[in-house]
C-alpha cells in the first residue's frame, strides 16, 4: 500500500511537470486558453480574394460586424448564385428587394425557401445555418440582393489611397489609453487632397462592445468619463470594429484642429473607453 | 506511550471512554502574530484594497485547511492540536490567490473556490508526504501556490497584483501594517538578517535588469512598465514585502542556523532575479518570485551543510546534529522516494516559470485583450 502511494504520488509530480510546463499543450486542452484559435483577418469591409488573408492570422477577436460578401442583381427568371460565406461566420443574411411579382430564394437540401414573397418589397433574412449549396433566386421581376456575413475577426484595412497622395498631409497622431476599458493603437488624421478629412486607426484595439463611437474631445488627455463629458464632443463616426486597422471619413463640418483628443464613446453604458491625445506628428 | 500519557498536564476531550489530548494555542507563537498581520491586511484587502477575493473564498480555504490538518494529527498523534499552521497555510493561499472573475465587495461568493481548495491540498500533501529526513522541505502555502499558477495556469487563477493602487491612504495603512508586522514576526523568529539578504541583492538585480531596458505589462496599467517604473512596481510592491517577511521567513523551512540563514536569502534572490529576468508579464514575475522560494527551500539542507562544512556556525550549532558527510547524504538522499519528489517539484517548478516567458495566452490577458474570454 506504501508503495503504490508513493508511486502514485510521484507520478502525480511528473504530470504536474508536464501539465505545468504546459509540455504537447497539455495544460491548455485541460484548462482551455485565453486566446482564441488562429483566424485569418478580414483585410477590407467588403470580401476579397486578398493574398493576405490567407497568411496573416490572428487570435484577436472584434465585436461581430457585418462583411459585405457578394451582391447580386437580376430580372423575371431564375438564376442561382454561390456566395462564399466564411466557415467561421457566427451568421450571415440577405438584404434583398424585388419590383413585381414574387420573389423566393431557396437552396438545396432545405425543405422550405429561404424567402418567400410578393413584390414590390424589401427586406433582410438573418440566418445562422450556412447555406448546404448554392442559392436559387426565382423572381417574376427586377431584384437586388446583398449578402453579408457577420464576423468577429479584427479588420486590417490598407490606408486610403487619398491619405498617401500628393497633397495630402498628417495633421496630427495619438496613442490610445485606458479610461473605462482597454485600448491600445495608434490613431493618425490626414488632410486629404480634396479637403476632407480621415482619420485611421493602426493595430487597434477596444474592449468589444456594440454602439462604440468614435468622438472628438477639445480635452487633451480625459482621464475619466466624468472629465471627458465636462467638454462637448464632436461624433465621427459608429466603430463596428473593434480591432484592427481601418479609416474612417470625418462629417464635413468637423474641424480636428478645434479637437484635441479622439474618445471611443459607448453612449448605451455612458462610459468612455479609451482616449487618445493628439499631437503633432514627428 | 501515548500521547494521553505524555501529556499529562494538557486539558482533555472526553468521548466515551477515550481521552482526547487537546493542544491550545500559545500567545507567544509568532505563528500566532502573523496570522494576525495577515488577518489585517485581509480586513483592508476586504474594505478599502479591493482585493478581488471573497470572504467566503478566504474562510473556506482556511477552515479546509484546519480540518484536514487537526483530523490528520488526530490520527496521527491522537491529540487535538490548534492547527496554527494550517490555518496559516490556508490564509496565506487565499491572501495570494486569485480565481479570475471573482469581483471585489461580492463578498460571499464561491466562485473558483475549488482551485483554492486545490492549492490547499498541494499543500497540505506536500507537507504530510514529501518530508526527506523527517522534516517537510517545502513551505506549505507557497508550493501549493505555485502548483496552482502553474498547472491550473492564467486562464483561472492568478496572484494578488503587484500594484495595490496609488499611494494615499489604503495602500500607506497596509504598507505599516507590513512593516509592524515584519518588526514583530521576524524579531521573534529571528529572520530580519534574512530579509535583508534577499532584498539587498533582488533589488539591485532588479534595478540592473530596469536599466538593461527590460519590461513588463499588466493588467492594469495600460503601457508597457519599464526604467524606474519596472524596478518601483517590482521591489516597493506590498505583495513582494510580504513574501518575503512573511512567506520566506518560516522556521521550519528555512534554515536554522543564523548564517545560512543569510546564504539562503541571497541564494533565494539571486534564483528569483533569473527567473525574472526574462518574464514579460507581471503574472510570470509574480510566480517566479514565489517559485524561487520553492526552488531555494529545496537546497536548504545543502546550505546549511556547506555552511557547517565552512565551520562559521559550528560552536553555535546544537550538539548531536553533525550531519555525515555531504556526498554521503547526497548518495543516500537519491535512492529515497521523497527526494525523487523534491527533484520532480524543483524541476517542474523551475521548468513551469520558465516556459511561461513563452505564454501568448499571458501578453492577451495582461493586455486584456482576451475579449470575451478575458481573465482577471
Amino acid at each position: 500500500m506504501r508503495v503504490l502511494g508513493t508511486g502514485l504520488g510521484l507520478l502525480l509530480l511528473a504530470a504536474s511537470f508536464v501539465v505545468g510546463s504546459d509540455l504537447f499543450g497539455t495544460r491548455e486542452a485541460l484548462f482551455g486558453s485565453a486566446a482564441a484559435p488562429l483566424r485569418a483577418s478580414a483585410f477590407s469591409r467588403v470580401v476579397t480574394d486578398s493574398p493576405e488573408a490567407a497568411t496573416q492570422r490572428t487570435v484577436l477577436r472584434s465585436q461581430p460586424w457585418w462583411q459585405q460578401v457578394e451582391r447580386f442583381r437580376g430580372a423575371a427568371g431564375q438564376t442561382t448564385v454561390a456566395p462564399r460565406i466564411r466557415d467561421d461566420a457566427i451568421q450571415w443574411r440577405m438584404k434583398w428587394n424585388c419590383t413585381s411579382g414574387r420573389f423566393a430564394v431557396a437552396t438545396s437540401g432545405a425543405a422550405k425557401p429561404l424567402i418567400e414573397a410578393r413584390c414590390p418589397a424589401r427586406k433582410t433574412v438573418e440566418l445562422v445555418a450556412k447555406p448546404a449549396g448554392p442559392l436559387t433566386i426565382t423572381a417574376g421581376g427586377r431584384w437586388q440582393m446583398q449578402v453579408e456575413q457577420q464576423v468577429d475577426v479584427p479588420l486590417t484595412e490598407p490606408p486610403l489611397p487619398a491619405m498617401t497622395a500628393p497633397g495630402a498631409s498628417r495633421l496630427s497622431t495619438g496613442r490610445f489609453y485606458r479610461i473605462d476599458q482597454v485600448g491600445t493603437g495608434r490613431v493618425t488624421i490626414y488632410r486629404l487632397p480634396n479637403g476632407r478629412h480621415a482619420l485611421r486607426l493602426d493595430d487597434f484595439y477596444v474592449t468589444p462592445n456594440i454602439d462604440l463611437e468614435i468622438r472628438l474631445s477639445p480635452l487633451r488627455a480625459p482621464g475619466t468619463t466624468r472629465q471627458y463629458r465636462s467638454a462637448p464632443a464632436a461624433f465621427v463616426q459608429m466603430l463596428e470594429t473593434t480591432t484592427g486597422s481601418m479609416n474612417f471619413m470625418l462629417p464635413k463640418g468637423v474641424d480636428p484642429s478645434r479637437y484635441r483628443s479622439v474618445v471611443l464613446w459607448c453612449q448605451n453604458l455612458l462610459s468612455a473607453y479609451a482616449g487618445a491625445t493628439l499631437k503633432p506628428p514627428r | 506511550m501515548t500521547a494521553a500519557t505524555a501529556l499529562p498536564s494538557a486539558p482533555q476531550l472526553v468521548l466515551g471512554r477515550r481521552r482526547i489530548p487537546v493542544i491550545l494555542p500559545k500567545l507567544g507563537d509568532p505563528r500566532l502574530k502573523l496570522s494576525a498581520v495577515i488577518v489585517m491586511l485581509q480586513v483592508l484587502g476586504q474594505t478599502v484594497l479591493d482585493f478581488k477575493l471573497s470572504i467566503a473564498q478566504i474562510l473556506v480555504t482556511i477552515g479546509f485547511c484546519a480540518v484536514v490538518d487537526t483530523s490528520v494529527t488526530l490520527w496521527r498523534q491522537g491529540v487535538l492540536a490548534w492547527p496554527a499552521s494550517a490555518l496559516l497555510t490556508g490564509n496565506s493561499i487565499a491572501f495570494i490567490l486569485r480565481a479570475s472573475g471573482t469581483k471585489h465587495g461580492d463578498w460571499w461568493s464561491l466562485h473558483g473556490i475549488e482551485w483554492f481548495l486545490l492549492a490547499a491540498s498541494v499543500a497540505l500533501l506536500v507537507k504530510y508526504f514529501v518530508r526527506p529526513g523527517g522534516r517537510h522541505r517545502f513551505n506549505p502555502s507557497n508550493v501549493g501556490l505555485v502548483w496552482v499558477l502553474l498547472v491550473v495556469g492564467p486562464l483561472h487563477v492568478f496572484p494578488q497584483y503587484l500594484y495595490w493602487g496609488p499611494l494615499e491612504a489604503p495602500v500607506i495603512a497596509a504598507l505599516v501594517v507590513i512593516a509592524f508586522g515584519a518588526v514583530w514576526v521576524l524579531r521573534a523568529v529571528r529572520m530580519l538578517p534574512m530579509a535583508l539578504s534577499f532584498l539587498a541583492p533582488f533589488t539591485l538585480l532588479i534595478a540592473l535588469f530596469a536599466a538593461s531596458g527590460r519590461s513588463f505589462v499588466a493588467i492594469w496599467e495600460a503601457d508597457t512598465i519599464s526604467g524606474i517604473n519596472y524596478w518601483l512596481h517590482i521591489c516597493t510592491s506590498p505583495e513582494l514585502l510580504i513574501f518575503v517577511f512573511f512567506m520566506m521567513s518560516d522556521p521550519a523551512t528555512a534554515p536554522r542556523l543564523p548564517a545560512a540563514r543569510i546564504v539562503y536569502g541571497a541564494a533565494t534572490a539571486l534564483v528569483a532575479a533569473a527567473l525574472v529576468f526574462f518574464q514579460p508579464t507581471e503574472y510570470g514575475i509574480k510566480v517566479a518570485i514565489l517559485a524561487s522560494l520553492t526552488i531555494a527551500c529545496a537546497f536548504v539542507p545543502l546550505i546549511e551543510a556547506a555552511t557547517r562544512l565552512r565551520g562559521r556556525e559550528a560552536a553555535e550549532a546544537p550538539a548531536g546534529t553533525d550531519p555525515p558527510a555531504l556526498s554521503a547524504r547526497w548518495r543516500t538522499a537519491v535512492q529515497r522516494p521523497a527526494s525523487v519528489a523534491v527533484a520532480l517539484i524543483v524541476l517542474s517548478a523551475s521548468v513551469g516559470t520558465a516556459t511561461l516567458t513563452a505564454n501568448d495566452d499571458l501578453i492577451l490577458i495582461e493586455r486584456g485583450m482576451a475579449g470575451p474570454r478575458n481573465a482577471q
